[in-house]
């Protein structure tokens, strides 16, 4: 992962004497609480619908072992004992005092870590493939572009006080495990003979106005990385409307100039940015590469017989490897996800003991590295195969063992009424109530693999516009109601989700779920997915046997 | 009362600014007029005794290529968490070449300094003496950042 070097601790360091300067500027009344808002959004401190909160960087989702005990022990002394990995691969704590967050930005500054652009009408968090460096389908490990973003963006000197918050994500696999297409800007890594080339897409995202980005440029080569992506934060900064912020986005800029004329104007733009200083030097590309060069793997055999024999023996273990365990670059080795969706704790949350242990599983089974994926679990990306059992037991007595990785029950879900402060409905209960109702296995694999998103309000946290199913959660008069799309997809060929219909109360939506995959059950064609099944029929079966039996 | 900064300290501001329209004749030295009245009148107004105000969201192609004739312009930010004088600024130092006084007024935070001072503005106009003192420490509370800006056109990569 990505080394510190004096630059980048000082950077850290003062960032946080800043922000101490501000809190108490705003404790002794020089600030109003408009003023301070935007300063400590900029710094990852929300006040909630019960108390703050504060959103930690968890860069692309990687974090060290060490990094995720410094979590557990902040969790323990400013929170009540938990964190909630975020679906932009965050971690964020609840209940820290305003007046101690600069005590908890000291802390973290100590393992390398910051609160810098976690919220606020500014660059975020730059996400990625959780399973980067080690994915077997990966062309190109996109964290050491990440991380170069990471840095450029940081205070940039025009591009903190933009319309709204913009999201940037790089995907280099096969797969689009980064969500590229319902991003600001998504970012496609590949490689022409031997350079390093970059597709850009721009003006996808979720929130009210759903939109998949369009290709504006392709194949561009990597040193001119930050000036293009300069040229497209200039024309945003200065054309992207501030007067309403529910149009604010660079997706209602791309769609209102249309995407051909916008391209035009970043090319213009470009022209006189292009090859000016801020185009990559070999030297700095290298020196960002070197820190995410794979580790030294000791030799393995590849233990496909062993792992057999115990999956056979144990029906758990079995369910366990075929869905949270992802095939490894290197043989001998595999990629383990550990599930946070336990029935009965809200999607996400980890408590102070699951991270410490987690943290002494990522050296034990690993070289201290681990991530954080979008869908709100931990991955552990180099465990010997022959550890997997053991590390399955140890998984399975600390609760992070379900094996329902890509099935209904792992459940995309934001913190909802029940902690947010915009959410118009409660989304947890909403999701462990699904959770009680499915928790067959036998059924949950028969059905296969379902992406069921739920967002608490239209600005979409949960993702629900790509969610196979997504559920929005919607006031009517005072009182919570739940929509219901089918459809939607996050990966390449991403599309997003289509209404059913009128919503339901909180106590239909489990019975609606249950209709919705009868439906799926008596129409696929053999293997047929979920996802597939819907697109080949459409909604109308659906929407038929929902609302039949409803009416 | 308000309190200007120039070249991160306290200065007494020698210019008076005067609304859209609102042309004294004749016009006095040291005044700023807006950038559409200044327009017609401007071969009469060389010589440096007047400078132009904008809105942040005017076109950096509307001021640009008048640069040479201005000893000031003063961009009008309405509300502080507004960037695009930001950009405007940084395009009118980089792409027009302006050297005068860039001048930052309206609604300006302390902590908006830092920003406004590497996107390239040397002047910035604050509610009172406090607020001034606090823009000026908030200039300098990072010692160096990673991105190229007006004030450091190199980026921290090319000098680590």
């Amino acid at each position: 992962m990505y080394r510190y070097d004096e630059f980048d601790q000082r950077f850290i360091d003062e960032r946080v004497a800043q922000y101490r300067e501000q809190t108490e500027r705003y404790l002794a009344g020089e600030l109003t609480d408009d003023q301070f808002l935007q300063l400590r959004l900029r710094n990852g401190l929300y006040i909630q619908r019960l108390a703050p909160m504060l959103r930690i960087a968890v860069p692309y989702g990687t974090l060290s072992s060490e990094q995720l005990r410094a979590l557990a022990d902040i969790s323990r002394r400013y929170d009540k004992g938990y964190g909630h990995l975020t679906t932009r691969q965050n971690v964020q704590i609840n209940w820290p005092a305003l007046e101690v967050v600069p005590d908890i930005l000291g802390d973290l500054a100590r393992v390398r870590m910051h609160c810098i652009q976690t919220s606020g009408s500014c660059i975020r968090n730059v996400t990625t493939d959780q399973f980067a460096g080690v994915a077997a389908d990966e062309r190109v490990d996109a964290r050491p572009y990440c991380e170069i973003v990471r840095q450029w963006s940081t205070q940039h000197p025009e591009f903190d006080w933009l319309p709204r918050k913009f999201k940037i994500a790089f995907n280099g696999a096969a797969a689009d495990r980064a969500a590229i297409h319902v991003h600001d800007i998504g970012i496609r890594v590949d490689r022409a003979g031997d350079d390093i080339v970059f597709d850009f897409l721009v003006g996808g995202g979720l929130g009210r106005t759903p939109a998949i980005g369009s290709v504006i440029r392709t194949e561009l080569p990597e040193r001119h990385l930050l000036t293009y992506l300069e040229a497209i934060m200039r024309v945003y900064n200065r054309y992207g409307r501030r007067d309403n912020k529910y149009k604010a986005r660079i997706k209602i800029l791309v769609r209102a100039m249309t995407p051909e004329v916008f391209r035009d104007r970043v090319d213009a733009e470009w022209e006189h940015l292009k090859d000016g200083p801020s185009t990559l030097t070999r030297e700095e590309i290298d020196r960002v590469l070197r820190c995410f060069e794979p580790p030294a793997y000791p030799r393995r055999e590849d233990q496909t017989a062993l792992l057999a024999e115990r999956r056979l023996a144990s029906p758990g273990f079995n369910a366990w490897v075929r869905n949270n365990v992802a095939p490894h670059k290197v043989p001998g080795y595999a990629v383990v996800t550990l599930s946070t969706k336990l029935t009965g704790v809200p999607p996400g949350d980890v408590s102070d003991v699951q991270m410490d242990a987690v943290a002494d599983w990522a050296d034990r089974y690993g070289f201290g590295e681990l991530r954080i994926g979008h869908e709100q679990n931990f991955v552990l990306p180099d465990v010997p195969q022959e550890h997997l059992f053991e590390l399955w037991e140890h998984a399975d007595a600390h609760g992070l063992a379900s094996a329902n990785l890509g099935l209904l029950t792992d459940i995309v879900c934001c913190p909802g009424g029940d902690y947010c402060s915009l959410a118009n409905a409660k989304s947890i209960p909403v999701a462990e109530a699904i959770q009680r109702e499915f928790d067959d296995y036998d059924y949950l694999h028969d059905l296969g693999p379902i992406d069921l998103n739920i967002s608490g309000c239209m600005n979409a946290c949960g993702h629900h516009h790509v969610g196979h199913i997504g559920i929005l959660g919607v006031d009517k008069k005072g009182a919570e109601f739940y929509q219901i799309a089918l459809g939607g997809h996050a990966g390449d060929d991403a599309s997003l989700g289509k209404i059913l219909g009128p919503s339901f109360s909180r106590d239909e939506v489990t019975g609606v779920i249950g209709k919705i995959l009868d439906v799926y059950v008596d129409k696929r064609v053999e293997e047929e997915p979920f996802l597939h099944c819907v697109r080949r029929i459409g909604i109308a079966p659906f929407k038929e046997r929902v609302y039949a039996s409803a009416g | 009362m308000p309190a200007l900064v120039k070249g991160l300290r306290v200065v007494p501001d020698e210019w008076t600014l005067v609304g859209s329209g609102d042309v004294p004749d004749p016009v006095p030295e040291r005044t700023i007029l807006a950038l559409e009245d200044w327009l017609p009148q401007r071969a009469a107004l060389s010589g440096g005794r007047a400078g132009v105000w904008v809105e942040g969201d005017a076109e950096a192609e509307a001021v640009g290529p008048h640069v040479a004739d201005l000893p000031l312009i003063a961009v009008h930010f309405p509300a502080f968490a507004d960037g695009r004088g930001l950009s405007l600024g940084a395009l009118l130092r980089t792409r027009y070449g302006f050297q005068g006084e860039l001048r930052a007024y309206g609604d300006i935070l302390p902590d908006l300094a830092q920003y406004l001072h590497r996107s390239g503005f040397d002047a910035f106009l604050l509610a009172d003496r406090r607020s001034a003192e606090v823009a000026i420490a908030s200039v300098g509370s990072i010692t160096d950042h990673y991105q190229a800006s007006v004030r450091q056109p190199v980026p921290a990569f090319r000098r680590r």
